[in-house]
C-alpha cells in the first residue's frame, strides 16, 4: 500500500504572456502520492489547484518539471486517469447509458459487445442509477447528471481518480450523497484520488491528506496536513469528533491567512532580502504594502 | 384512467402542433379539450381570427382595386380570376394525363376506354348544344337590347348630321360671297378672317357632338351584357371539352403507341407477301427495304413518349426536384468544407478568401457561367449517355425531361445555397463546447469517433439552422434562373405567360406567384421540423 504511485516534482506552469514573460501560475510543486492514498488539493481562487489537476490528467501541457504515474511519465491523457469535472459535461444528444458506452469502446477495444454492456450497466448501478439508463441528461437533475459523469469514470477501470470541484454545483445533501458514494468506489476499487475543492468540511472528511496551495501565481504547497482516521468513515462519528474542528480550524485559518494578498511569493522576507536592488526599494517599510493583515506573519 | 388517455391524445396532438411549428392551431385544439375554455376562445380570437379578419380584409381591398388599374396586358386580375386560373391549370395538368394514359393504352382497356371517352362525347355534345343555344338566344336579346338602346341614339345622330350639314353648306356660302365682297373691296378684309375662324370653331364643335354621340354608340355595342358573356364563356368551356375529348380519342385510335406498332407490323407483313410474289429485282429491293424499314420503326415505338404539355402542375413538380438537387449538392459540399473548416484554423484561413470573394457574387452571373460550363459537357445532349438513360421511357425520372438545363440550374442553386450552410457549418463545429473535447481527450476518443460521436453532434442545430437559410435561398434563386435561363420550372411559367400576354396570363402569373410563395412555405416549414429533431431537446421524444 505504502509505495509511491503518484509522483509530481518540480511541476512549474508557466502560460506564456504575449508581452514577453511568462505568466508562472504554478512553480516547482512537489507531491508524492501512495497507492489507494486520497488527496484534498485546497487554496484560494485562481491559485492553481485546476492547472495541477488537468496537468495531471493530462489535458494541460507541462511546462517544466514532470509527473510520473505508476513509475511511467505521463505524456498526454490516459485510461488510467479518469476525470470528474465540476460540471457534468454530458452529451446532451447521448442518454446516460451511451454517455457511459463513450469511453468504453475505446478503453476496453477486445471486449465482446454483451460485455461492454455489462461494464456500463455495472459502473451506472454503482453510482445509483440503474432505472435511469435511458434516460436523457436533461432528464436528469444536476446530482443525477454528475453520477453519469463519476459512472463515465469509473467505467475505464481508472487506477488515479481526479476529480475537480465535483460537487461545486450541487445542494448539500446531494453532495453528501455523491461523497458516500465516491468514497465507496475508491475504497473498492483501491483508486488513488485527488480532488479540488473549496469546502473544508468535504477535504478533512474526504482524504487522507490535505494539501494547502499558497496563492498564485507562483502557487507551490504552503503546508499539509495529514488526517488519521481509519477507513470506511462515518460521518457522524467524525462530525463529532473534536479533531475535526481541530483539523478544520487549521484550515480555515490557513486560508483566512491568504484572503487579502497577492500572490505568497512576495512575502516578507523575500522583499526584505531583494530589497536593495529591486523595483519596490523606494518602499521604506515593504510591510505597507501589505496592510496591517500581513504583520502578524511577520 | 380514461382521463389520462383523454390526456396523452391532447398532449400527442399539441406535441405534433408545436414541432410542426403551427403554434396557431394550439388553443383550439386545448379549447376542443375543454382546458380553460375563456383564454382559448381569447387566444383563438386574437391569434386566429384576427389574422384571417385581416387577410380577408387584403383580398377584399385586392378586389376593389385591381380592375381600376388597366395594363398593357389587360385589367389587373381580381382574387376570382386567380382562382379560375388556378382551377384552369389543375384541369390543363387532367387533361394531359388523360392523353398521356391514352396514348399507352393497349388491347381491351384501350377498346373500353374509347367507349368510355365517346359516350362522355355524346354527353358533352349535348350539353354544349343546349349552352350553345342559351348563348345564342341571350345574345340575340342582348342584341335587341342594345338595338333599342341605340336607336334613338342613332336617330339623334343622323338627325343631327344632316341639320350640321345643312349648316355647313350654309356657312360656306355665306363666306363666298363675303370673300366676292372683300376682293370688291366693299366689306374689310378682317371681317374675313373673324368669319373663317368663326366657321371653324362652330364646325369643330359639331363634328365634337358627332363624335360623342358615335363613342356612346359603340360603348354599348362593345360592352354586351354581361349574360352573354357568361353564356358564351360557359358554352367555349365545353367546346373546350369535346375538343380535349376528340384529342383523347385520336391519341386512342391513330396516334396510339400500340396502334401505331401495330400498324408498322402490318405493314412489314405486306411488304414481305410482296417482296415474296415480287417478280423483277427492282420491285424485290423496294420490298425488301420497306421490310427493313418498317420493322425498325416497329420496334423503335417502345422507345416514343407522350409529348407533355408544360402545366403548372408540372414546372412545379421540376421546379421542386431541381431546388432539391441543386440543396443536395451544396449542402454535400458545404458540411464538409464547413466541418474542415471549424476543425482546422488553417483550413478556414485557406478558404476564407474564397468564400469572402464568390459569396456576393449575384446568382445571375452563375447561372451564366453553369450555363457555359455545364453546355460543354453535353455538346449533343439528346445523344448523351445521362439523359437517354434519365429520360428513357422505362425510367421514372423520365416525366421530369431531364436536360441541361436542369442541371445548371440546380448547379446555381448549389452554388448560392452553399454559404449559409457553409459558414453556419464552421461556426458550429468551432464553436463546440471545449468541456465536451476534454471529455473526448479523456476518453482518449479517436479523430473518427470525436467527429462523428461529439462534433458532427453538437454542431447539428447550427448546421441544420444553417441549411434552412440555404435552401430559402436556393428557392429564390431558382425561380429567377429558370426565368432567366428558360430552364423548365415555375419561372419559366411565369416568363412565357409574361411573354405570351393573353387574357388569362397576367392571372397566371400570380397563380404562380402564390404557388412559390406556399411552397417555399411549405419547404421551410420542413427545414424547421428537421432543425427541432436534430436539436437535442426533442431527440427523445420524438
Ligand atoms: N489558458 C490560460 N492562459 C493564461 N492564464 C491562464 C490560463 N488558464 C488559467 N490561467 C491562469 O492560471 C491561474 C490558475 O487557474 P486555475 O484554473 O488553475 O485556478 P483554480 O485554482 O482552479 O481556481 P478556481 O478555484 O477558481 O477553480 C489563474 O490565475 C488563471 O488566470
Ligand atoms: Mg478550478
Amino acid at each position: 500500500m505504502s509505495q509511491r504511485y503518484v509522483e509530481i516534482s518540480n511541476l512549474v506552469k508557466a502560460y506564456p504572456n504575449p508581452f514577453g514573460d511568462d505568466f508562472r501560475v504554478v512553480e516547482g510543486l512537489n507531491l508524492n502520492m501512495f497507492q489507494g492514498e486520497f488527496v484534498s488539493l485546497i487554496g484560494h481562487s485562481g491559485c492553481g489547484k485546476s492547472t495541477v489537476l488537468t496537468m495531471l490528467a493530462g489535458l494541460n501541457e507541462i511546462s517544466e518539471g514532470g509527473i510520473i504515474v505508476d513509475n511511467k511519465e505521463i505524456d498526454g491523457p490516459g485510461p488510467d486517469r479518469a476525470v470528474v469535472f465540476q460540471a457534468p459535461c454530458l452529451m446532451p444528444w447521448m442518454n446516460a447509458f451511451d454517455n457511459v458506452m463513450l469511453g468504453v469502446k475505446n478503453v476496453y477495444p477486445h471486449a465482446t459487445p454483451e460485455e461492454r454492456k455489462q461494464i456500463v450497466e455495472y459502473s451506472l448501478a454503482r453510482v445509483g442509477l440503474k432505472d435511469s439508463m435511458k434516460k436523457f441528461p436533461r432528464e436528469l437533475s444536476g446530482g443525477m447528471q454528475q453520477r453519469v459523469g463519476i459512472a463515465r469514470a469509473i467505467a475505464l477501470k481508472p487506477k488515479v481518480l481526479l476529480l475537480d470541484e465535483p460537487f461545486g454545483r450541487l445542494d448539500s445533501l446531494t453532495r453528501m450523497e455523491l461523497q458516500d458514494v465516491i468514497l465507496d468506489i475508491v475504497a473498492q476499487e483501491k483508486l488513488t484520488s485527488m480532488i479540488v475543492t473549496h469546502d473544508v468540511d468535504e477535504a478533512v472528511f474526504m482524504s487522507d491528506r490535505v494539501i494547502m496551495m499558497t496563492n498564485g501565481p507562483l502557487a507551490r504547497i504552503g503546508e499539509v496536513m495529514n488526517i488519521h482516521w481509519e477507513r470506511p468513515r462515518d460521518r457522524e462519528e467524525i462530525f463529532a469528533d473534536p479533531k475535526f474542528f481541530e483539523y478544520r480550524e487549521h484550515l480555515l485559518s490557513f486560508l483566512e491567512q491568504r484572503a487579502h494578498l497577492k500572490s505568497d511569493f512576495h512575502d516578507f522576507e523575500d522583499n526584505r532580502q531583494h530589497g536593495k536592488d529591486n523595483l519596490l526599494s523606494f518602499v521604506k517599510n515593504p510591510m505597507e504594502l501589505y496592510g496591517a493583515e500581513n504583520s502578524h506573519k511577520a | 384512467m380514461a382521463d389520462s388517455k383523454v390526456d396523452k391524445i391532447k398532449y400527442g396532438i399539441l406535441k405534433v402542433i408545436d414541432v410542426s411549428g403551427f403554434k396557431v392551431f394550439d388553443p383550439p385544439v386545448r379549447l376542443l379539450f375543454g382546458e380553460e375554455p375563456q383564454k382559448q376562445i381569447k387566444d383563438i380570437g386574437r391569434y386566429m381570427v384576427l389574422p384571417i379578419l385581416f387577410v380577408v380584409g387584403c383580398i377584399f381591398l385586392w378586389t376593389v382595386i385591381a380592375p381600376t388599374h388597366k395594363t398593357k396586358s389587360g385589367e389587373v386580375p381580381t382574387p376570382t380570376k386567380v382562382w379560375t386560373a388556378g382551377q384552369d391549370s389543375l384541369r390543363f395538368h387532367e387533361k394531359e394525363d388523360e392523353k398521356e394514359k391514352a396514348f399507352f393504352l393497349s388491347g381491351e382497356d384501350r377498346l373500353a376506354e374509347i367507349k368510355e371517352v365517346e359516350a362522355l362525347q355524346a354527353e358533352l355534345q349535348a350539353e354544349f348544344e343546349k349552352l350553345e343555344a342559351i348563348s345564342k338566344e341571350t345574345s340575340a336579346n342582348a342584341e335587341a337590347e342594345t338595338a333599342k338602346k341605340l336607336a334613338p341614339l342613332q336617330k339623334e345622330y343622323d338627325e343631327l348630321k344632316a341639320q350640321y350639314k345643312e349648316a355647313q353648306t350654309a356657312r360656306k356660302a355665306a363666306l363666298t360671297a363675303l370673300s366676292d365682297k372683300v376682293a370688291a373691296k366693299q366689306a374689310k378684309s378682317a371681317d374675313l378672317v373673324a368669319a373663317i375662324i368663326d366657321n371653324d370653331t362652330k364646325t369643330d364643335a359639331e363634328k365634337g357632338k358627332l363624335k360623342d354621340i358615335k363613342t356612346a354608340m359603340d360603348d354599348i355595342r362593345s360592352n354586351p351584357p354581361k349574360e352573354v358573356k357568361e353564356a358564351q364563356l360557359a358554352a367555349n368551356k365545353v367546346a373546350d371539352e369535346i375538343q380535349h375529348g376528340k384529342k383523347r380519342l385520336s391519341y386512342l385510335t391513330t396516334g396510339n403507341l400500340s396502334e401505331k406498332k401495330a400498324s408498322f407490323v402490318a405493314k412489314a407483313e405486306d411488304a414481305e407477301t410482296a417482296l415474296a410474289a415480287s417478280t423483277t429485282g427492282k420491285d424485290a429491293l423496294k420490298q425488301a427495304k420497306y421490310v427493313v424499314s418498317n420493322t425498325e420503326k416497329a420496334d423503335k415505338a417502345d422507345e416514343q413518349k407522350y409529348p407533355r404539355a408544360a402545366s403548372i402542375v408540372w414546372q412545379t413538380h421540376r421546379s421542386l426536384l431541381t431546388v432539391i438537387v441543386g440543396f443536395i449538392i451544396g449542402a454535400l459540399i458545404a458540411i464538409p468544407l464547413g466541418i474542415m473548416c471549424g476543425l482546422n484554423k488553417i483550413v478556414m484561413a485557406c478558404l476564407t478568401p474564397l468564400i469572402s470573394i464568390f459569396r456576393p457574387v449575384s446568382p445571375v452571373v452563375w447561372l451564366l457561367i453553369f450555363q457555359i460550363v455545364v453546355g460543354a459537357f453535353f455538346p449533343d445532349p439528346e445523344k448523351h449517355p445521362l439523359f437517354v438513360f434519365l429520360n428513357s421511357s422505362i425510367n421514372p425520372l423520365s416525366y421530369f425531361q431531364t436536360n441541361p438545363a436542369m442541371i445548371f440550374s440546380a448547379c446555381t442553386v448549389a452554388m448560392c445555397a452553399l454559404w449559409p450552410a457553409l459558414v453556419n457549418t464552421a461556426l458550429g463545429v468551432s464553436s463546440i463546447d471545449p468541456d465536451h473535447l476534454n471529455v473526448a481527450k479523456v476518453l482518449r476518443l479517436g479523430f473518427w469517433s470525436r467527429l462523428f460521436k461529439i462534433i458532427i453532434p453538437s454542431s447539428l442545430p447550427l448546421v441544420f439552422a444553417g441549411l434552412r437559410i440555404s435552401l430559402g435561398v436556393g428557392w429564390m434563386v431558382l425561380i429567377a434562373a429558370e426565368a432567366l435561363s428558360s430552364s423548365d420550372g415555375l419561372g419559366k411559367f411565369v416568363w412565357d405567360e409574361y411573354q405570351n400576354g393573353s387574357s388569362q396570363s397576367f392571372a397566371n402569373i400570380i397563380l404562380a406567384c402564390f404557388v412559390v410563395g406556399i411552397i417555399g412555405f411549405f419547404l421551410d416549414r420542413l427545414m424547421i421540423i428537421l432543425q427541432r429533431f436534430v436539436s437535442f431537446d426533442e431527440s427523445a421524444t420524438l
